[in-house]
């Protein structure tokens, strides 16, 4: 899938405000929804995704997590990505702190390639030197760059 | 014209009724291929059997002869025909799988192109041979012969492979590109034919015969290429619809309209269907428009191959039996050489290159058009029409048996055995603690592809297998037991172990609640089910 229509700048935040998994998630959520024009439907985003952490965390591998949900307050695709420099714990499955989250909220009535997004995502992070030059990318337009390019 | 009718639809439902009915009794009770009882069951009700005698409601045999054409059916229940065979040619055009076929094209190419040459040499030589009133090759009835001869019927040879796991052997890759190209081939052969029978007159004109060849070659080509360029814009167009049924609808129709444009261009209808298929083959809906024209494809193609076996003439057949016998073993001779030797000039070894061959012989539906385009356009008689029917009844049943058998011992290639699937090809296994937790996370898998956008389709009722497709992206699922695979490339491998991880936290979530629904009756003590079962005797 290409990125370069899901993802821009906007939705690329070098350095997300929280200490934990649930504090970062909220600040997460609140800057996609800012930075979309879906602020009005916060609280049910925030909800859906932390519900959706409930469950089973989305911690992987390699300090990456991809936090999502579903729910129809977003009509289309609402996707980006986010450091935490200093890490999180996401309970991530070989206990390494995370620090790159990918996160998507999509519709939930309509078929789309929420999880064609995330595992794009997670597809280019598998590389070593990717994941490194998404953490270095000093702003958000550099980290958009190293993704797109 | 209501009497007309009224025949015809006496005649459907009797060869529906027939070809249904014998087809079953033939693949479950016989172990023989269907399509030889859709043919048995035609030749039963057709003119020269029980079709000649007089029903006393309709006052007239329900299979007549013909009055004065060649064919031995009505106009009316042949272009049931025709319409039948564009089905066939069009779905086995949608079914031809592009990406395999030219990745095996070198050596099946090879197998294909050597088999079609030598095949075709010995149909046309025999009829040259044995049958006196035939002078020189480039006597139609020989081009016509030689023509049936070199199709190959892969759907029995598929079977097979499938069934003992050996569709991925060297032998059974080979076996499916020369298949394939044994197709084109044959259908570029029919329409190389097809032309010069209605151009000749007596000597053979060599610029007319390169010229028919150079118009069927380019009209197959540019309709190809033409073809696959556009039909991913045309079914990109189509989507926005958002309906599956006007997608089949009208690539239906265009099949329809490219055998007709073949048609009018001096080509037989059979190439134009095929082509639209195979122009729609590589994109992600080729097997909903399958799926969706299936239940069209198995009730017309068992009324083609009754119709097929009403046309044979029994009393035409018993002056060519000796030759039928002859031209059966030379055009089986003509497959097993053409296509082993260049198998064993290509790594495999005597064992492989048998395997091969015995995987060539099945004829079956080309075979048969061609002799029936044959026989309408009165270029072959019945008792040549016969000699076909009976090549495909003698080939058909010889080659299971022999294909199986040919199949024991080790390997057939003198080489190391390369895999079929591609360097880059990745499986996701999972194994369930029961069969209904692996059929219910089958389901749940299913449809978290499509909420993803993709096509799924099932490739048969008895199976559990999925196509799952989207664009270039292909995946299949595969549910053995309690176990779970999905096969796809490399790039695809994330995609699919997130929708595995994905459903199993919901599986996972769906079993926590429901032992949450066991802990809330009264009390908190409750079993599950308690108000249902209390319901039962209120």
């Amino acid at each position: 899938m290409n990125l370069k229509k899901v993802l821009s700048p906007a939705v690329m935040f070098a350095e997300l405000a929280g200490d934990d998994k649930e504090s970062v998630i909220r600040d997460m959520v609140t800057r996609l929804a800012r930075a979309r024009g879906v602020e009005s439907q916060l609280p049910e985003m925030i909800r859906v995704v932390l519900e959706r952490e409930e469950k089973d965390s989305t911690g992987l591998e390699h300090g990456i997590a991809v936090p999502h949900g579903k729910t129809d307050a977003v009509a289309s695709l609402v996707a980006g990505i986010g450091r935490v420099s200093e890490g999180v714990d996401f309970a991530s499955r070989d206990g390494k702190p995370t620090r790159i989250l990918v996160m998507t909220v999509s519709p939930a009535a309509t078929s789309g390639p929420h999880l064609q997004f995330l595992s794009e995502v997670v597809r280019l992070l598998k590389d070593e030197a990717q994941r490194q030059a998404l953490l270095d990318a000093p702003t958000a337009e550099a980290m958009y760059n190293a993704m797109v390019r | 014209m209501s009497h007309a009718m009224t025949v015809l639809v006496l005649q459907l439902a009797v060869l529906t009724l027939l070809a249904t009915l014998m087809g079953h009794i033939f693949q479950k009770r016989l172990h023989l291929p269907r399509v030889l009882g859709e043919l048995s069951a035609g030749m039963l009700a057709g003119p020269f059997l029980l079709g000649r005698l007089v029903l006393p409601g309709l006052h007239q045999p329900l299979f007549p002869f013909a009055d004065a054409g060649v064919l031995p059916v009505s106009v009316e229940l042949y272009g049931i025909a025709v319409v039948a065979s564009i089905i066939l040619l069009f779905l086995a055009g949608l079914e031809t799988d592009l990406p395999t076929f030219m990745r095996f094209a070198g050596v099946g190419g090879t197998v294909g192109i050597v088999g079609v040459t030598v095949s075709f040499l010995f149909g046309a030589g025999s009829a040259v041979l044995f049958l006196p009133s035939v002078q020189t090759i480039m006597d139609p009835r020989a081009l016509f012969l030689g023509t049936l001869s070199t199709a190959t019927s892969v759907g029995i040879t598929a079977r097979i492979l499938s069934e003992r796991k050996k569709m991925s052997s060297p032998e059974g890759v080979t076996i499916l590109a020369a298949a394939v190209l044994d197709d084109v081939i044959g259908i570029v052969l029919l329409a190389v034919v097809v032309a010069l029978a209605r151009v000749q007159n007596g000597g053979v004109d060599w610029s007319r015969v390169g010229l028919v060849a150079a118009k069927a070659f380019g009209f197959w080509i540019a309709a190809t290429v033409i073809g696959i360029l556009v039909a991913p814009l045309l079914v990109r167009g189509l989507k926005r619809m958002q309906s599956l049924e006007v997608i089949a609808g009208v690539a239906f129709a265009l099949a329809l309209l490219l055998a007709g444009l073949a048609e009018t261009v001096g080509l037989a209808m059979i190439i134009g269907a095929y082509v639209m298929g195979l122009s729609l083959s590589p994109t992600d809906v080729a097997d909903q428009i399958r799926e969706r024209l299936h239940g069209l494809y198995a009730f017309l193609v068992p009324v083609f191959f009754a119709v097929m076996g009403l046309m044979v003439d029994f009393a035409a057949l018993r002056g060519a039996l000796v030759f039928g016998l002859i031209f059966s073993v030379v055009a089986i001779a003509g497959k097993v050489i053409g296509c082993g030797l260049p198998a064993l000039a290509l790594g495999f070894n005597l064992r492989g290159a048998l395997r091969i061959g015995a995987g060539m012989l099945p004829r079956g539906e080309v075979t048969l058009i061609v002799a029936g385009i044959g026989l309408s356009s009165g270029v072959i008689g019945p008792d040549l029409f016969g000699v076909a029917v009976m090549t495909l009844l003698v080939s058909s049943i010889v080659a299971p048996p022999v294909l199986i058998a040919s199949f024991n011992g080790g390997s057939g290639y003198r080489r190391a055995e390369k895999s079929a699937a591609g360097p880059a090809a990745r499986q996701v296994q999972l194994t369930l603690p029961s069969l209904n937790a692996a059929d219910f996370l089958r389901g749940r898998i299913v449809e978290a592809f499509r909420s993803e956008g993709f096509y799924v389709s099932r490739v048969d009722m008895n199976s559990r297998i999925y196509r799952i497709r989207q664009d270039d992206v292909h995946i299949t699922l595969d549910q053995r037991g309690t176990v779970i695979s999905l096969n796809t490339d490399g790039k695809n491998e994330q995609l699919v172990r997130l929708i595995l991880l994905e459903e199993l936290v919901e599986l996972r979530d769906l079993i926590a609640g429901l032992q949450k629904m066991d802990e809330s009756g009264p009390g908190g003590g409750g079993r599950l089910g308690d108000d249902l079962v209390g319901g039962l005797f209120d």
